[in-house]
């Protein structure tokens, strides 16, 4: 296991150092060169060419990815040619607000999809089963920002609950900081409910079959624990990977809901960034987004990898 | 990842099925579809206004008799312009998945069927943009350019060419097990004929099924990416773009938002049990669904 | 059981908690919105109108334009000038203190002008400074500045938003840590989220300013500001966009205040392109125009029509003018005259993003359609249109920014020499010129008048585009609020307001 691990963690090196190679190669690529967007419109072009000296941008690239790099590997994440300052605290403010929002839809998107999911096995073919799979079915057949604008319309338009935009530090009090996480959380649940809910579904439907659990039944056990500590154990491997692979998903769709809500996250920072093409913050945020991604994955990997033999154990076992 | 199970692809030549009746799914999809398609293709023809028809004068009006989903913020019939943008969304998809196949399918053929080195660079190069959570991909492919739709389609296609990859190459290693390939390389058969001829057609029904879901994604992508702005540019009334269009005027005018959320809604859906069908109509052992 | 009880007091303590955090902010503190996020807090690399807030709220020029559109003192109390216009003296208040301790001296502003003379800081306001040829402290509360040629206004020119002074010490650390004299302190900045400043205790003006802490949140998103209002999270919403506008006004617990600007969009007309270099089809567009008409569909009614950038709230606008009903049968003489007796047919761009914009193009076609002009509307990404349409094409719409003072303001675009002329109509009237000219050298604030005047006739007769509107600053606030006025230049006065 640990020999494992090691080696899946030193090939996430490895891709990541590409990912970065590629990532540096592409925004080098951009238009609208970023010594004359920040000399602006009318300036000469002594004044570009001075300023493109003073950032560096006249060496060539492999120079400047090298510096980059090292940079990177020193926690150095590099300068925000709009904002000015040190890209480090920024990113990660902006990291930990969307890392907020991921962590609570993931838990949210677990406990209702997989009990959803459940419900749904158990109650196979009859009206719940049709009901959680309509349910679940809406979430995914509409885009999560046509949804956001609907919550918006509803919770803030209509019945002013809620607040529809904008971020509370927590120190301005836990209820303001908490209404400003409902919205948006509850259209990432929305985007992914489905699929754990319908993951649950069939693979508890697979296990519920299985000699196993029927050799439970057969030895008199009742039902709610065969499901919840038999079935559901086994049930749950395909779901906790999906999970782990929807935590990066978010990260990568906050980008769209943090746009609807103003929330100041990782998607709205690299928006920005974009916009007014500042290279170095958008080349160190997609970084850290999908550095963030890879090991979710990773994570969901080891984590297969870790529970999978002790089932097969355990189901040999009886 | 669960997409690395290939299904099971039957191994001679295609069967000749009997269709007793054709999966319920499969109807109701072809129903919800049908109309969609028509717009995309017809859609400027059978439009009540053009799309891009400005009648500032009549701006903002609620749904009614003139102006059946009524207009946005400068006079623009919103059910005309989901009608026409239908085309545009939908293609964006179906456009990109395409090109996701197009490129995908040839890459995985060859990671499956030579192997050795070939196929681990090709393998390692589609991990490294696996490892982009999607949507960051196709950003960073648009950033470096001024957006047009077009591009959208290739950054999209770009995107899924990996999942591609993976499942033509999984499926191709499992034919190359199979008795009919080695006869056929024992025959002194080449590279080229086996890939046409003998792998090929047995990989399509697996694809087809693969292709639908993606289509579904590419979709959704591709709106997404219009959302934000990177997709689809004004006067284009690609649903994505209008969706994003209608957020300042969201409390005042919901149908602005409302049509194209639910042409999108009907699609998915549609194209999603279009896809339930022909999984259960082309694979009744593996319909994935219970 | 103990867990139970444990979790529950938790929780009722985190409410009780959030309950009186949220009442401690509640005194004196006021949360502000703007739409956009700030890209730095250095005034003199500042471009947008969200940036201006912060400038004017930390910062302080050495003179400000006052709510009625004229100069005031500010850091310094007094000025003179030399009968040639060329030599000014500036003499500082005494005892400013910047927020960091330090008092301000004339040396700081020397650095700060000095700063954005300096090609390399790329500051927009560069051009203006141009025209000072020298300058030196005199002492540490005198500056006095040498022009390269007379200019009347060069005391409004310190208005400018990116004149704030800032300390000379501290220049480095600006965009991250701004240090100035303003009445309120920086605090924090979290990019994309919100700015937190302080009162400053040690403010020049005694007495001021009321409130204890001003918080700016950034919600580009219009619903979600107006949304934060209604629900209190929010005092006041800066530029409230047009489309919400009913909405406040329908509320009885919140207000609107709004102020016409400076600010124009316009219809523009390439005098060297065909067919808009004869004036007389320049004259029969403006005719056929109906310029309240236009304020209603562009602005939904929140703007003023005007003749030239000059906004009719301005001491100097010639109220002589009228401002003509549509008029597309005299329009159509006109056009007669000019040998187009069946109208024509011309492609109007308009720049895709900018919603006033837009709605202006798409009346100017409505309206001009009686005229037997046809007019087809072509919309252009902005950073296009920036680069192939202005100053390029025939006939298209544009708008501009308040500038302080009525010479930057029109000087630029009807002088033959100005610096937009070129990349805007391409407009050459030697008579305008003169006035132009000689406004600039006015010795006293009668003669600018008369000259003024004379420009703007002459701007409705030759047409060189139509100015149909300055467009009306609006803000939406609580009625809690209260001491509160909009400022014509868009930045927020908040010296005065107070919070309930």
């Amino acid at each position: 296991m640990f020999a494992y691990t090691l080696t899946r963690l030193v090939y996430l090196a490895l891709v990541l150092a590409v990912m970065s190679v590629l990532i540096f190669l592409v925004t080098q690529a951009m238009p609208g060169d970023v010594a004359s967007m920040i000399a602006g419109q009318f300036a000469s072009k002594e004044v570009v060419d001075a300023i493109a000296v003073k950032l560096g941008l006249d060496q060539p690239l492999i120079v400047q990815y090298g510096h980059w790099a090292a940079g990177i590997l020193r926690g150095d994440l590099g300068r925000s040619l709009v904002l000015e300052q040190p890209i480090g605290p920024i990113l990660m403010e902006a990291l930990a607000r969307s890392l907020v929002l991921a962590v609570v839809a993931l838990f949210v998107v677990a406990v209702v999809g997989i009990g959803l999911g459940v419900l749904a096995a158990v109650r196979r073919g009859k009206l719940t089963d049709q009901l959680v799979s309509g349910v679940s079915y809406l979430g995914i057949a509409v885009p999560d920002f046509f949804w956001a604008i609907v919550l918006v319309l509803v919770f803030g338009s209509y019945m002013k609950l809620l607040p529809t935009g904008g971020y509370a530090p927590i120190a301005d009090g836990f209820l303001p900081w908490a209404s400003h996480l409902v919205l948006p959380v509850i259209t990432l649940v929305l985007m992914l409910l489905a699929r754990i809910a319908r993951l649950t579904r069939s693979s508890m439907i697979d296990v519920l079959q299985t000699n196993y659990v029927k050799f439970a039944r057969a030895k008199g056990m009742p039902e709610s624990v065969v499901i919840l500590r038999h079935a559901l154990k086994n049930a749950l491997l395909p779901t906790i990977t999906v999970l782990a692979i929807d935590f990066g998903l978010i990260l990568g769709g906050v980008v769209v809901i943090e746009t609807i809500f103003s929330y100041p996250g990782m998607g709205r920072l690299l928006l920005f960034a974009i916009q007014r093409h500042d290279l170095p913050l958008i080349q160190a945020t997609i970084l850290i987004v999908s550095a963030a991604y890879c090991l979710a994955n990773l994570t969901a990997d080891l984590l297969y990898a870790f529970v999978n033999p002790k089932i097969r154990h355990g189901m040999r076992a009886s | 990842m669960t997409d690395a199970t290939p299904a099971r692809a039957p191994v001679q030549s295609v069967p000749r099925r009997h269709l007793p009746s054709l999966p319920v799914s499969l109807l109701v999809g072809i129903v919800l579809l049908a109309p969609l398609v028509v717009a995309a293709v017809a859609g400027s023809w059978i439009a009540p206004y053009p799309y891009d028809e400005m009648n500032i004068m009549s701006r903002l009006q609620p749904p009614g008799v003139e102006f059946w989903f009524g207009t946005d913020e400068f006079g623009r019939d919103v059910f005309s312009r989901t009608l026409v943008g239908t085309g545009s969304s939908l293609v964006m998809g179906v456009a990109a998945t395409a090109l996701s196949l197009l490129a995908g399918v040839p890459l995985g053929l060859i990671a499956g069927y030579k192997g050795g080195r070939t196929g681990e660079a090709i393998m390692r190069a589609m991990d490294v943009l696996m490892s982009f959570p999607p949507i960051l991909l196709g950003i960073l492919v648009l950033a470096v350019t001024p957006p047009a739709q077009w591009k959208a389609i290739v950054a999209i296609g770009i995107v899924y060419v990996p999942q591609v990859v993976r499942l033509t190459r999984a499926i191709t290693l499992e034919l190359m097990q199979e008795e009919f390939i080695t006869a056929a390389r024992l025959r002194g058969e080449s590279a080229a004929y086996i890939l046409f001829h003998e792998i090929l057609p047995n990989i399509w029904p697996p694809l087809v099924v693969e292709a639908s879901l993606r289509v579904v994604f590419a979709i959704l992508l591709g709106a997404s990416l219009s959302f934000i702005g990177m997709g689809a540019q004004p006067p284009s009334s690609d649903w994505g773009l209008m969706i994003s269009e209608a957020r300042p005027f969201v409390e005042q005018a919901p149908w602005i938002a409302l049509c194209p959320g639910f042409a999108l809604a009907t699609a998915v859906i549609g194209i999603n049990l279009l896809g339930d069908g022909l999984r259960a109509l082309l694979d009744p052992r593996n319909t994935g669904a219970h | 059981m103990m867990m139970r009880r444990l979790v529950a007091r938790a929780v009722l303590s985190a409410i009780l908690l959030s309950g009186t955090a949220m009442s401690v902010q509640a005194a004196g503190t006021l949360k502000v919105s703007v739409d956009s996020n700030l890209n730095t807090l250095d005034p003199a690399k500042m471009k947008g109108g969200q940036e201006y807030v912060a400038a004017y709220l930390i910062f302080n020029g050495l003179t400000v334009i006052g709510h009625d559109m004229t100069v005031k003192p500010d850091l310094a109390e007094r000025w003179e000038r030399s009968d040639d216009l060329k030599t000014w003296t500036f003499h500082l208040r005494k005892g400013v203190k910047f927020h960091n301790g330090r008092e301000l001296e004339a040396e700081d502003v020397v650095a700060t002008i000095a700063r954005i003379q300096d090609k390399a800081t790329g500051s927009t306001a560069r051009v203006n400074f141009e025209i000072v040829e020298s300058m030196k402290a005199l002492d540490p509360l005198t500056v006095q500045f040498q022009l390269k040629s007379p200019y009347a206004g060069f005391a409004e020119l310190f208005g400018e938003r990116q004149a704030r002074i800032v300390p000379r010490d501290a220049i480095d650390t600006l965009a991250s840590k701004p240090v100035g004299t303003g009445p309120f302190e920086f605090v924090s900045f979290a990019p994309g989220d919100r700015i937190v400043l302080k009162r400053n205790a040690n403010y020049f003006e005694p007495g001021l300013p009321k409130l204890d802490e001003v918080i700016v949140r950034i919600l580009p998103e219009s619903a979600a500001q107006v949304a934060a209002l209604t629900t209190g999270e929010l005092d006041l919403v800066w530029n409230l966009p047009l489309e919400a506008i009913e909405k406040v006004k329908g509320d009885p617990k919140l207000k609107i205040d709004s102020v016409p600007t400076s600010t124009w969009d316009g219809v523009i007309m390439n005098n060297t392109v065909k067919p808009f270099d004869d004036p007389r089809v320049r004259k029969a567009v403006a005719m056929a125009l109906d310029k309240q008409a236009i304020t209603q569909i562009a602005l939904f009614g929140n703007g003023t029509p005007t003749h030239s950038p000059i906004p009719p709230s301005h001491p100097y606008y010639n109220k002589d003018l009228k401002i003509a009903k549509g008029d597309p049968a005299g329009a159509k003489k006109l056009l007669a005259e000019a040998g187009y007796p069946n109208g024509f047919e011309v492609t109007l761009h308009t720049p895709a993003g900018r919603a006033t914009r837009e709605r202006l193009g798409l009346a100017v076609r409505e309206l001009l359609k009686p005229a037997g002009i046809t007019v087809n509307v072509q919309r252009v990404p902005f950073d296009v249109f920036l680069k192939d349409i202005e100053g390029k094409a025939g006939f298209y719409i544009d708008g501009f920014f308040s500038r302080p003072t009525i010479d930057t303001s029109v000087y630029p675009w009807y002088h033959s020499r100005g610096s937009w002329n070129t990349a805007l109509w391409s407009y050459s009237n030697p008579k305008m010129d003169t006035l132009l000219d000689g406004a600039r050298q006015a010795k006293s604030e009668d003669e600018a008048k008369a000259l003024y005047t004379q420009v703007q006739a002459l701007a409705v007769e030759d047409s060189p585009g139509v100015i149909p509107y300055v467009i009306n600053h609006i803000n939406g606030l609580s009625a809690k609020v209260h001491g509160f006025h909009s400022h014509p230049m868009m930045f927020l006065d908040l010296r005065d307001v107070s919070v309930d």
